[in-house]
């Protein structure tokens, strides 16, 4: 008698799921003829169809491995066995930036030439620093981040990025903080 | 199995439920109705779909969100608005998965456009999020066989037992 009513039960709950699937799919399709209908009255109409693709600018993949920040007054700015990266264009490097760094201007919208990458990983790989510094315009996303993730993805260890670029390092120097900031680039 | 099932509770307990998930689709489908060209870049976003598909889907999805949101709220055809709700659920769970899957640093875009809405990044927590309220619209399917609401209003309204 039992199994009877549980039977029964079953039965009853697979009828009433797949009247309730029927009416859920009349629902979808009453609900989009009216998005339909709205649309052709919509001040934001769109075509129903279109065949050229949107100009997205956010799906990149997020490039490289994991970096950690670092402060503006960090100490390993200064030390020897760090070799500095500067990610802003030529113009901004040009006018300031830490002593001895390198440029590599990065774009998050225009990444870099395969060809640069690889130089810039082979320069990287040829020095003797023991960790890489990055720092870019600090604006989000920051291109010292970025290029930072980009050479970690490439295999270069312990790459650093400052946070908040080159402008809180400049702060940094007109605070007359610590680290001692290195001259304009030779 | 079948105590369970009839047990009058549900009814209570599915209100709550049906109240907050119906929230969260209309919540969800201000901004895409409003601005249907910016959520067809949304879904162009996750680049799963096919071009052709993009446009369709953002204007016809939006509308789905409204209609079952209403009917939940409401409590007409309950158990079918939240199928409905599960299966786009099911869709928006596919969706980040395979965005996950791919690497994509991109926001969500569930309550508004890519544009705006940097604060909702798409992550596991999206994943978890999106399955709670999937348990909660396939719970209100199977067992609010007699939603608290409109239709029952009505039911009781038209069919009165003559003394």
């Amino acid at each position: 008698m039992a199994m009877q009513g549980t039977g029964e039960a079953q039965v009853n709950l697979a009828q009433e799921l797949r009247r309730a699937l029927g009416h859920a799919v009349l629902i979808t399709l009453g609900a989009s003829c009216l998005g339909l209908v709205v649309n052709l009255f919509h001040p934001e109409g769109i075509p129903y169809v279109t065949w050229s693709d949107y100009e997205t600018l956010v799906p990149c993949p997020v490039p490289g491995g994991k970096v950690s920040g670092i402060g503006a007054r960090d100490p390993l700015l200064v030390d020897a066995r760090s070799l500095l990266v500067d990610a802003r264009p030529k113009k901004d490097y040009q006018a300031w930036t830490m002593k001895q760094a390198l440029n590599a201007p990065f774009d998050y919208l225009d990444p870099m030439p395969e060809s640069v990458l690889k130089d810039m990983t082979r320069k990287i790989a040829a020095s003797r620093a023991v960790r890489v510094i990055v720092f870019g315009d600090g604006d989000k996303p920051d291109s010292g981040e970025q290029l930072a993730r980009e050479l970690s993805g490439r295999g270069i260890k312990h790459v650093m990025f400052v946070e908040g670029g080159a402008p809180a390092l400049m702060r940094a120097v007109n605070a007359g903080g610590k680290p001692a900031i290195r001259n304009k680039a030779r | 199995m079948r105590s369970i099932l009839t047990w009058q509770g549900h009814g209570w307990l599915c209100l709550p439920a049906r109240i907050y998930l119906g929230c969260i689709f209309l919540l969800a489908c201000v901004h895409k109705i409003a601005h249907p060209g910016s959520f067809a870049i949304d879904i162009d976003t996750y680049d799963i779909l096919p071009i052709q598909a993009v446009n369709l889907m953002a204007i016809t999805l939006p509308w789905v969100e409204l209609v079952v949101g209403l009917f939940l709220l409401l409590g007409v055809a309950t158990r079918a608005a939240a199928m409905a709700g599960a299966g786009m659920l099911v869709m928006f769970l596919a969706a980040v998965l395979v965005a996950l899957a791919r690497g994509m640093d991109m926001s969500c875009g569930c309550f508004a456009s890519q544009a705006v809405a940097n604060e909702d990044p798409i992550s596991y927590w999206t994943i978890l999020r999106d399955s709670a309220w999937l348990v909660t619209a396939m719970y209100i399917a199977v067992f609010d066989r007699r939603a608290i609401g409109l239709a029952r209003l009505a039911e009781g309204l038209l069919y009165k037992p003559h003394k």
